[in-house]
C-alpha cells in the first residue's frame, strides 16, 4: 500500500487510497493508545459530540495485505481544504476544537501528541478532526509536546488576523509547518505586549526557544492541574480574538450602484430555474462573493463558495453555522493565485486547481474581472473552467457595462476580443449552450453550459 | 515505544515556558475562582460552569 503523499510523518500508521476510498492504517506499536482511545470511552464521546470523524474498523484478515496492526475506514469528507484557504473564523473554530479534544483526552487519560491545522476538515458545516493517530496515552508529568506546534501552527496565524491584516494568513502557505515565533514577532504591534497572553505565549516563547535545554525538571514536573490551566487558559485566549476589520472592495457589491435589487432578484430567478433543469450533487460557486447564490442550493447539494476576499467568506462562514447550512463550505480561494501545490516534493498538499472539481460551476459577474482586470484570454479561461466541471452556469458582462468601464478608466483598452460574440464562439467549441439569457434591463447574458 | 511519541519536535524551551505560563495563569485562575465564590455567596448565583462551553460547536 502506497501511502498518501502528506502521510508520512507520523510513524504510527498511515492513510492510503484503495478503490476511490480513503483508509488508515495503524501500525501494532500504536496500537496500545488506539485501544485506550477505544476502551476510555473518548473515541465514542467524540464523535457523539461531531468534533472527530467516525470510522469503522476492518477486522477481516489480510485485507489488502496487512497481518498485523488495525485498518481503519474513516467517514469520507468530499473535500479537502487547507488552513490557508479558510477565514479568521474558521481557524478559530478550529483552534478550539484542537484545545477542547486536548481537554477532553485529559479526562480520559489521554493527550493530543500534535496539533496541526492539517488535522481539521470542515465537515457538514463544521470542523472535524480527522486524524485518529494523534491521541496518545497521557504521562503524568509531562508537558504539552504539541504547545509549541500549536503556537506556531494556531496562534500565529490567528494573532496575525487579529493584529496585522485578515489576510496575512496567508504566510502559513509559506509556514505551513508553523509561522516561526522570531517572524511572528516581527510582524506583530508594539503594543501585542500589554496583552498578558501575547507577552507569555507570544514574545517570551520568542525568547526562550533556541536558548533553554529542553531537558530541565519541567518534563516530569507537569502536573495535569498545570496541563488544564495551560489549556483553559489558551482556550480563553483563542475564545477572545477577533479579525482586524478592514474595509475590502466587495463589501456590500451587491448593494452598491446599478446592481441594486432589481438586477440581482432578475439574475436569481434565473439562476434558480437553470439549476432546476440539470442533473448535479456537487456545486462550486467561484467568486461567492456573500454566498447569495451559493445559498439557492438545497441541503443535499454540497456546495464550494470560494472567493478572493476574507471578510465576505467570514461573512458567509459565520450565517451558514448560525442558520445551519452545513452543505456549504466557504473558502477564502484568489482565482487568479490559487493555493499552490506545496510541502514534500510538491506533492504533499495538492493544489486547489486539482481538488477542484464539481458537476456544476457557477461563473458569475467573474469574467470581466479575470479576461480585464487580469488580463487571462478568454480561451485560457474557458479551458480552466472545462476542467472543473461538467456544467457551467456562466455571466457574460459587456465593455458598455458600468463595471467594466469602472475597470478600463485608467487603463488602455487592449481587450479588442472581449465581445459577446466572440465570448460565445471561444465557449461553442467547449461547450453546448443549453440557455442564454438576458439579465433584467442590463446587457448581461447569462447561460447555461454543458461541456461537449 | 516513545520512539514515535516524540514524532514531533516540542520545541526547545517550550517545557519551560509552559511552566512558566502554568505558574502566572493558575495564579490569576485562583484569584478569579475565589472571587466567583464570594460574588456567588453574595448573590446567590451559582458560578458559570467552564467546561460546558461548547464554541466550535
Amino acid at each position: 500500500m502506497q501511502p498518501l503523499p502528506a502521510s508520512f510523518r507520523d510513524s504510527a500508521g498511515f492513510v492510503f487510497q484503495q478503490d476511490g476510498m480513503i483508509y488508515r492504517y495503524i501500525q501494532p506499536a500504536y496500537e496500545v493508545h488506539y485501544t485506550h482511545f477505544l476502551h476510555s470511552g473518548l473515541y465514542e464521546e467524540l464523535v457523539k459530540k461531531g468534533k472527530i470523524v467516525a470510522h469503522r474498523e476492518i477486522v477481516e484478515k489480510d485485507t489488502f495485505g496487512f497481518t498485523q496492526g488495525r485498518l481503519l475506514l474513516p467517514e469520507q469528507i468530499p473535500f479537502i481544504s487547507y488552513p490557508y484557504e479558510w477565514s479568521f473564523d474558521m481557524w478559530k473554530d478550529a483552534a478550539l476544537l484542537t484545545l477542547q479534544l486536548a481537554v477532553a483526552s485529559l479526562q480520559k487519560g489521554m493527550m493530543l501528541k500534535d496539533a496541526t491545522p492539517f488535522n481539521i476538515q470542515f465537515y457538514k458545516g463544521k470542523p472535524v478532526f480527522i486524524d485518529t493517530l494523534s491521541f496518545e496515552n497521557y504521562t503524568e508529568g509531562k508537558p504539552w509536546v504539541a504547545y509549541h506546534q500549536f503556537s506556531e501552527s494556531f496562534l500565529a496565524p490567528l494573532l496575525l488576523m487579529h493584529y496585522c491584516h485578515p489576510d496575512t494568513n496567508k504566510l502559513f502557505t509559506v509556514y505551513p509547518n508553523g509561522i516561526p515565533m522570531d517572524v511572528l514577532i516581527s510582524l506583530l504591534p508594539k503594543r501585542s505586549k500589554w496583552n498578558l497572553n501575547t507577552l507569555l505565549h507570544v514574545h517570551l516563547q520568542a525568547k526562550i526557544s533556541g536558548k533553554q535545554k529542553q531537558r530541565t525538571t519541567a518534563e516530569n514536573n507537569f502536573s495535569k492541574q498545570k496541563m488544564e490551566v495551560l489549556l483553559k487558559g489558551l482556550e480563553s485566549y483563542v475564545q477572545k480574538l477577533s479579525r482586524k476589520k478592514v474595509k475590502t472592495t466587495w463589501d456590500d457589491y451587491y448593494t452598491g450602484t446599478i446592481l441594486g435589487n432589481e438586477y440581482l432578484g432578475a439574475k436569481t430567478a434565473l439562476v434558480a430555474s437553470f439549476i432546476k433543469t440539470i442533473d448535479h450533487q456537487t456545486v462550486i460557486d467561484l467568486g461567492a462573493n456573500d454566498g447569495h447564490f451559493s445559498l439557492l442550493f438545497g441541503a443535499d447539494k454540497v456546495v464550494i463558495a470560494a472567493d478572493a476576499d476574507s471578510n465576505c467568506i467570514n461573512d458567509l462562514y459565520i450565517k451558514i453555522k448560525r442558520e445551519g447550512r452545513s452543505n456549504i463550505l466557504p473558502l477564502v480561494n484568489n482565482l487568479t493565485t490559487p493555493s499552490p501545490a506545496i510541502g514534500w516534493n510538491n506533492r504533499e498538499r495538492e493544489s486547489i486547481t486539482g481538488r477542484l472539481k464539481a458537476d456544476l460551476v457557477l461563473a458569475l459577474a467573474l469574467v470581466h474581472h479575470l479576461a480585464i482586470a487580469n488580463n487571462v484570454p478568454l480561451p485560457l479561461i474557458a479551458d480552466w473552467l472545462e476542467q472543473m466541471g461538467n456544467y457551467l452556469i456562466i455571466e457574460f458582462v459587456p465593455k458598455n457595462d458600468e463595471k467594466v468601464k469602472l475597470l478600463l478608466q485608467n487603463r488602455k483598452d487592449i481587450f479588442d476580443d472581449y465581445s459577446l460574440e466572440h465570448f460565445k464562439l471561444i465557449f461553442s467549441d467547449r461547450y453546448q449552450f443549453l440557455k442564454e439569457e438576458k439579465v433584467g434591463k442590463t446587457d448581461r447574458v447569462l447561460f447555461l453550459m454543458k461541456r461537449k | 515505544m516513545h520512539f514515535f511519541l516524540l514524532y514531533i519536535d516540542p520545541g526547545s524551551g517550550s517545557y519551560i515556558l509552559q511552566m512558566i505560563i502554568a505558574a502566572v495563569l493558575g495564579v490569576g485562575f485562583f484569584f478569579k475562582n475565589f472571587w466567583l465564590t464570594i460574588k456567588s455567596y453574595f448573590t446567590g448565583k451559582k458560578p458559570k460552569d467552564e467546561a460546558d462551553k461548547d464554541s466550535a460547536g
